[in-house]
This record gives structure tokens, sequence and C-alpha cells, in this order.
């Protein structure tokens, strides 16, 4: 029954409504979609396999129970049904695997990309820093999540929008644009995740680790960090704002004449 | 428990009250002491996930600040682990094994003795940190620096701690090889072992080849903070992802070790209840070595976004998605056993039965964990809390459950109540899953682990869940009560409690003598 | 005791100690299986000294990038922020380190490459990484670093970027008066 409503609600996440959600996102990049093709098809094979082993049990202690007179068969071993169920899965397993290695080369190749974002993870805010535009700045929780979120504040953090998801500065890029993004830490390992977007690495002080985004739709993409880093680890999220090129532009423009003007 | 004791020759001069606990040399006992050690740690974590789903069942602040959160999710783990899983199944081995290979006792009695007493001392120093200004470990039971390295007077006292669990156990671990290998009644050669034995054989050389791992690589965070050493910092020439390989080279064997045991428990009761011996036990031997080796090369699908080589990426998953194969060969002998078996469903079984579907779903999800590509949108989300929920509830406790009402009669005489038991499964198995289902779709949909509060589209699943919760630990005073209500029955049970067991412990009186096998049975 | 129960323990307790020597063994295996097979983050950790290289037809992108590492009260900043270099040529160029502080510091940094595959073809010839600065109160110190890119360098790659991470090390340099922190 559990496996019938998992399928049915997964299969249909236009339908289900945000609070309801069961599914991970396709999102809006290459890798995001990857990602959820690789996850669906390896979810829609454990189902086939579970129907199967489930089934098996159930049938089995539906008719093979004393109480129905079921008496017990001799049998306690066969090797040639230990090689079948040894054999077949691990033919599963290379089916998957292949599939699997092909999407990770993908997501792992951040060759050709036009554009550098360098994050750093601060206990407990980001840092973005555009290398080839020279733009750089903070970004923390915004002050109404903040103030709501605060042990017995007696606000109602129902009525705060995009409550514990909303930022003071949202990081800008551009739509249809391969972007490489370069993560570091200032003191603790962070990680940097927005699901949307897909990919996610530990953003590690002392070393660098990259991942890529194309993002084809422009939209607003929520994320928060992904690795334990102290006590407003939970409190640390991630807006990107995707814009058509044009449109980046102008925004970086703006910031490079703020910086300028001494508004860092 | 008191009755045996009249039994005894006079030559025995066994002290009663406190002092006989305290001095136990016999593995009875000392069982009995790491059961009820384990069943009270077991509340007190179950405790401090109460906590954590209390403060998670709205979102908003309303029972903690988040430090203390951190405190609570790191403690839970580590009592959980190492004070209630663990220690269970010991429990178990010391009950159950020299039973099981006709054997007075263990090898080495008084260590087992000192193995036990070595826990209770370990877990007061570390739960007393939660006392300490600065408060308890909150870095997480993983203790990844350098968050682990930031501060707090408990580190020193959590890790001393953590060494006191793997000498307890290592010792354990000893004493248990020394005992299987050494101590088996003739004719009983180890192809002819009982299963449980197996697994608790292997499960024994996991722990001496783990933890003393664990034990490296908190003495260098110790030496780190205090006595100047790099090892994971990198102005110093160190790496912090190097922590993260060293500790999971010890944690995923660890994982193995809270599983094997189970593994065994579940080959013994499902047999019985079916009235069919164990299909293809030469088979499950041989998957339950191999899994234990594979156990070793599959460390980093922990790490996948440490920022790893590709090459290392597609290698750790390829390890991991091949250990699929022999726990799957595991479960299909399962089902083959029961397969036209003629079945009884008393609460042993139950378990046994709800652990088979509901491991297998843990197995699923960790299937669906070892694909890099999909693992990049689980790691560090509830997916992966989900996964190691399922195969460590309905998974490893499950197991102890069912193995403690299976033996429960022979080691006391005295019957459990069997609708109360029932009725304790329903109500855990109902709950267990009311609980931890819904993590999968709160992960899915994108909410990290570790943080006390969350935004508003994963309040629904995270309701239900702390519904599911608290009802899942109410229902474990109800084996509580069932436990009390036992022992204080009268003597009545078989020495064959069960139609359908095999085994030598049931050639034995329920309750067995003092010293066991006073003469080694012949096997044929 | 018999003689088998003594073999077991004695071979049990001996392969404990080993495990427990094995995760101090760990950390230089570490390092030795990421050089042997290659898979490596790092670029040299010492002095590259004989440059066999020669200059050749290809170009590659450097971008050269800072972070300060624990909030310490410096700026530390790359002079060239990018720099478009010639395979198999020398090149210099420097970083800034300023002391915002009021008492005189010690600084360590740690350097990183990425593509991770392509860092061991960026080889420094002269690095600041390579040892602890001394820097006074309000101090500015020009850092130098000397390197070549190496011909090996996969087809592929078209950038590379260079990261420091700056370390204020103050408090080890009282614990050890050495002023190299690498060989």
């Amino acid at each position: 029954m559990k496996v019938f409503t998992i399928i049915a609600a997964t299969l249909t996440p236009s339908l289900a409504s945000a609070d309801w959600e069961t599914n991970m996102p396709i999102g809006v990049t290459p890798t995001s979609e990857i990602a959820y093709d690789i996850h669906m098809l390896i979810f829609y094979i454990t189902v086939v396999i579970g129907i199967l082993v489930f089934g098996a049990m159930l049938y089995s202690i539906i008719y093979h129970r004393k109480s129905i007179g079921a008496k017990p068969a001799q049998f306690y071993e066969s090797t040639k049904v230990e090689i079948i169920w040894t054999v077949i899965p691990f033919i599963i397993l290379v089916g998957m695997a292949i599939p699997a290695t092909k999407a990770l080369i993908l997501m792992e190749d951040t060759r050709d990309a036009e554009i550098t974002l360098k994050v750093t993870g601060y206990q407990w805010m980001w840092q973005y820093e555009y290398l080839e535009d020279d733009v750089s700045f903070f970004s923390k929780i915004d002050d109404e999540s903040n103030k709501a979120r605060q042990l017995n504040s007696g606000i109602d953090v129902y009525q705060v929008k995009n409550y514990l998801r909303n930022v003071d500065n949202f990081v800008v890029l551009p739509t249809n644009t391969k972007i490489r993004v370069l993560l570091t830490a200032n003191d603790v390992i962070h990680a940097w995740w927005v699901p949307e977007l897909g990919g996610k690495k530990d953003a590690i002080p002392g070393y660098v680790n990259e991942l890529w985004v194309d993002i084809k739709k422009p939209g607003i993409y929520r994320g928060q960090c992904a690795e334990l880093c102290g006590k407003d680890h939970g409190f640390m999220p991630i807006v990107v704002k995707a814009v058509p090129k044009t449109e980046y532009h102008k925004w970086v423009s703006i910031q490079q004449n703020n910086k300028v003007a001494g508004n860092k | 428990m008191s009755t045996d004791i009249e039994k005894l020759d006079d030559h025995h001069h066994i002290p009663s009250g406190i002092m006989r606990w305290i001095t136990t040399t016999n593995h009875k006992d000392i069982g009995t002491l790491y059961l009820w050690f384990s069943l009270i740690m077991f509340f007190i974590g179950g405790a401090m996930a109460l906590v954590i789903r209390a403060e998670l069942f709205q979102p908003g602040l309303q029972l903690v600040v988040p430090g203390f959160f951190n405190q609570m999710t790191t403690l839970h783990a580590l009592v959980m682990i190492f004070g209630a899983i663990m220690p269970a199944f010991v429990g178990l081995a010391n009950w159950q094994l020299p039973l099981m290979i006709g054997a007075p006792d263990m090898a080495l009695p008084r260590l087992n003795n000192w193995s036990f007493w070595i826990l209770p001392f370990a877990f007061t120093m570390m739960l007393s940190t939660l006392f300490f200004e600065s408060g308890g470990p909150a870095a997480g039971w993983t203790l990844y620096p350098p968050l682990s390295l930031q501060g707090g007077d408990s580190m020193p006292f959590v890790i001393l701690s953590i060494h006191l669990f793997g000498l307890s156990s290592i010792l354990g671990a000893i004493n248990i090889i020394a005992t299987i290998l050494n101590m088996r009644a003739p004719g009983m050669n180890l192809m002819k072992m009982p299963i449980f034995v197996w697994t608790w054989l292997i499960t024994a050389f996991l722990l001496l080849a783990a933890m003393p791992v664990l034990a490296g690589a908190v003495t260098m965070l110790l030496t780190d903070r205090f006595f100047g050493t790099s090892f994971f910092t990198a102005s110093g020439g160190g790496d912090p992802v190097m922590f993260q390989h060293i500790f999971w080279f010890f944690g995923h064997p660890e994982v193995y070790i809270l599983i094997l045991p189970a593994f065994g428990i579940v080959s013994t009761i499902i047999p019985t209840f079916s009235r069919k011996k164990l299909f293809g036990y030469d088979s499950m031997v041989y998957a339950t070595v191999s899994i234990a080796l594979l156990s070793f090369i599959v460390w980093a699908h922990h790490m996948f976004t440490v920022g790893m080589p590709l090459a290392g990426e597609i290698f750790f998953m390829f390890t991991t998605m091949l250990i699929a194969v022999p726990t799957g060969v595991k479960v299909f002998n399962w089902v083959a056993t029961m397969w036209k078996g003629s079945m009884t469903f008393e609460t042993p079984m139950l378990f046994a039965i709800a652990f088979i579907v509901l491991f297998t779903i843990g197995g699923f999800s960790g299937l669906m964990l070892a694909m890099v590509p999909a693992d990049f949108q689980y790691h560090d989300t509830y997916f992966v809390v989900a996964h190691f929920h399922y195969v460590l509830v309905p998974g490893s406790l499950f197991g102890i459950i069912a193995a403690v009402y299976y033996w429960l009669p022979k080691w006391t005489g005295k019957m459990y109540d069997e609708t109360l038991g029932k009725i304790h499964f329903w109500l855990t198995t109902i709950f267990v899953n009311l609980t931890f289902f819904p993590m999968h779709f709160v992960g899915l949909a994108g909410m990290p682990r570790r943080i006390p509060d969350y935004a508003i589209q994963f309040a629904d699943f995270n309701a239900i869940a702390s519904i599911g919760a608290f009802g899942f630990g109410l229902s474990q005073l109800l084996f509580l009560y069932i436990l009390l209500k036992t022992l204080k029955k009268d003597v009545t049970a078989k020495d064959k409690v069960w139609e359908g067991a095999e085994g030598l412990e049931w050639t034995l009186p329920s309750p067995p003598p003092y010293h066991s096998f006073e003469k080694p049975p012949r096997v044929e | 005791m018999n003689k088998n129960m003594k073999k077991t323990y004695y071979l049990l307790t001996i392969f404990t100690v080993f495990m427990f020597s094995f995760s101090y063994m760990l950390v230089p295996l570490y390092d030795i299986f990421c050089e042997v097979t290659g898979l490596n983050g790092k670029t040299n950790q010492t002095k590259v000294s004989v440059i066999n290289e020669q200059p050749t037809e290809r170009f590659v992108k450097i971008k050269f990038t800072s972070t300060v590492a624990n909030s310490a009260p410096f700026i530390f900043e790359p002079v060239n922020k990018e720099m478009n270099v010639q395979v198999g040529k020398i090149y210099t160029t420097f970083y800034t380190l300023t002391n915002n502080s009021n008492k005189i510091k010690y600084a360590t940094a740690s350097p990183s490459v990425v593509p991770s595959q392509d860092a061991e073809f960026f080889k420094k010839i002269e690095c600041f990484c390579f040892s602890q600065q001394e820097i006074n109160a309000f101090e500015t110190k020009e850092l130098p670093l000397q390197f070549i890119i190496n011909n090996e360098l996969r087809n592929e790659t078209k950038t590379l970027v260079l990261s420091y991470t700056m370390f204020n090390t103050t408090e080890q340099a009282g614990l050890n008066s050495e002023n190299k922190i690498y060989e």
C-alpha cells in the first residue's frame, strides 16, 4: 500500500502541493536533471525488486502457515538457485552502473566555463566573489527570518515569507551560461547546495572544490548549507536569482559602481 | 534469576545482592548486565530523540537553542550506537554463545566482567558533559574537524569515553573469538556452528579491525587540539578530509558490526517458526564473510561531496553497489526458508519478518545513495537519516527485540505474555514507519540534516514524524512493562520452548544451570 | 590455559595493536596513495629546482584568488587576478599581504589548484607557501610566486585557478621557532 502511494505521489509532482512534496526536484540545470533521472531509475528498479520479494513473502505468509495445515517442506539448499540470485542482481547492478558513471562524468566536467563564482562559507553566512567581474559581497539570512527563528520569538513563522530560505543579498547569475562554482571556507567545513541547480560540494577551509551549473530557466532558487558547521548551520541559506545575460551584465555594472563609490 | 542460585553445589560461593552483579564472572549474569544497561541507554538515547522530534514538530524554535539541539543530535547517536545497540548485541553474545557451542562459559570470564563495567563508567563521563558550562559535544557523532576542534571542555572527556567504549568492545571481541574458536563442543566444526555464532565471530573480527582505527582518529583530534599536531589543519600541512577517511574507514565496518548479529538472529528465528531448516546455510556464511570483507573498501561513500577525484568516486560507487549482492542473497535465503514452511507468528517471528521487509527498504535507499550523481542531492539530507534509521531501528533494534522475546523464556524459564507482545509489535512497527518514512520525502524535497528548524514546506511531514516518534517511544514502555511482568511470573517454560527450535541451548533446562554445560555435549 | 588459547590471544592482540598503528599509517599512506595514483589535488609541496621545460605553442588562462582563514586580521590579495600564460615558460607574479593589526603576526599560506587533476602540472619554483611569513604591525609585504606550467597538462584544460588560503599561525609560531612548515 505504501509503495503505491509513493509511486502515485512521485509520478505526479505537479499535483502534489509544496507542503506534501515527496520527490526530488527535476531542477533547471543539466546536472539536476541527470541526478533526477538516475534517482528515478534506481527507484523504479528497487520498487520492482520490492514487489517481487515482498510479494513472495506475502504469498508465503498466507499459504505456508501451520494454522491452515501446511506441512513444512524438507529442502534447505540449492547451489543452482544461489548462483542465479547472485548473478542476476549483479547484472542489474551493471545495468545501473553504466548510466550512473556517464552521469557522474558529466557532472564533474567543469571545463569551458564562462564565469567563475567563488563561494566562501563562513560561520554563519556566505561570501560570493565573481572572479571575472571583480564583484564581492556577503550574503546572510534575512532579518525577518532571523528575528522569527529566535527561541520563543513570539513571531508566527508561517507569516514570514520564505522563512529560513531568504537572504539579504541574492546571488545573481546569468541563464544559459556555464558557470564554474569554486568552494572554500573561512573556518569549518560547510557545503553549498541549491537543490534545483543540482550538485553539492563541501566548502573546506584551506582547499578549493568545484562544481558547475548551467541554469536553463530564469527564476529564484533557494538552498541551504549542507554540512554541520556549528550552532547556526540551519540558518545560513542560499538564494540564487537567475536572469538573462543582459540583465546579469546590468546587475554586475551596478555592483561595480557601488564598490567604486565605497559601498562594498 | 535468583532461583538458580539455590540449585548450586556447596563449593560455589556466589555472593548475593549487589556484590553478585559487580563481581560476577558468569556469562549469563554478564549478559543480563549488558542487556539491562543497553535498555537503560536506549531510553536515554530515546529521550534525546524525543527532544529532537519535539523541537522539529513545528517550524520555529520552541524548546531549545540551536547549540543544545546539536548536543542532542550528537549524543543521541553516540548513546544509541555505543550504549544501546552494541552492548545489547554483546549481551546476547554473552548469554547465547556458550550455550550454543556447548561451553561452560566464555574464554576469559574475569575480562568479561571488566569489559562490561567499563561501560557505565564511560557513559556517566560522557553524559556528564551535558552539565558542563560549555555543554556536551555538538559536532555530530562523526566529530569532523575543524568544527570538532573549535571548542568546548567536553571534548577530552568524550574522546576518553570513546576510547573506553572501544576498549570494552575490543576486549569483548577477543573473548568472543577465543571462545568460539577454542571452546566448541567436540563434533561442532565451523560449518556446523549455529548461524548466530558465525555472525558474531565475523562481527568480532570487524570490531578488532575497526575500533582501533577509531581510537587512532580521535587521538589525532585530541593531539591536534591540545598538543600542537596538525593532522587536520591546512595551516600546518594537514587536511580535514583525511579525518573523514580515517573515521569512515572505521565507520563503515562499524555499521556492519551493528547489523551482522541481527542477521544471525533473524537466520535463527525464521527457521524455528517456519519449522524448516535455514535455506542455504553455507551461502549465508559466505555472504556474511563477503559483506565483512567488502565493508573495508566502501568507506568513502559517506564522503561523496568532499571533492574526491572522479576515479575515486567511481571506485567507491562500484564497491558500494557490489555490497548489495551478498546482502540480497541473504534476503532471498530468508524468503526461501519461509517458502513452503509451516509458519506460526509468535512475537519473535513477527519482529523477524518485519526486519526482513523494513531492513530491505533501508537497503533500497542505501542502493539509491550509492549512485553518486543522485547522492549529490541526497547527501546530508533527511534522505540519509531515513536510510540509516530504517537499517538501524527496524533493522538492528528489531533484531535485538526479536532475540529477547525468543530467548527470554530460555533465560528465565518464564513465558512472556504473547498477546501483549503482539500489541508491542504492532504499535512499534506502525510508529516506526510513521516516524521514518516521511523523512525520505522531506530529504528529497530538500531538507538538510542536523538543523533545529526548517522552512515551512517541510512542516507537515515533520509533524507526522514527530507524532510517530512519540508513539514509538511510548510503545517501548510497553516492552519494559512486558519484561518486568514476565520476571514476576512462575517458572513454567520447557527446555525446548519453541516447537521448531534447534540448537544446544534448547537441550538445557529453562532457566539453564549456573554453569551451563558442566560436561561438553557431543555434537553429531 | 591451553596452547591454542594462548596462540589465539597472542594473534588477536597483535592484530588489534596493528590496526591502531594502521590508523596512524594512514596519514603518510594518504599522501603516498595520492601521489602514486596521481589522484592529487595538491600541488608540489616543495620547490621545483630543476626545470627542463621548453616553452610551447600552447596557452592557458590562470586565475589567481585568495582567502583569509578564520577572519584573521590580514588583507591578502593577488596582484594579478588573471594571466594568460604560455605552457613551458617561467612566470613571476605576486600576492600582497597586509597585517591589519597592531601586533607582529606570523602567517602561512596553503595552496590549492583546480581542476584537481591538473594540480600536479602547476609547478612552483619559488613560493611563499613554502614558508611561514613574519609580518609586523600594519606592514604590507609583497609575496612572490614563480611558476611554470608543465606541458603534460591535460589537453582539454583551458583554465586553471590557483587559490591561496592565508592562515594566522602566530600561536603555532610560538610553539616551534622554525620558519618553515614544510621540508
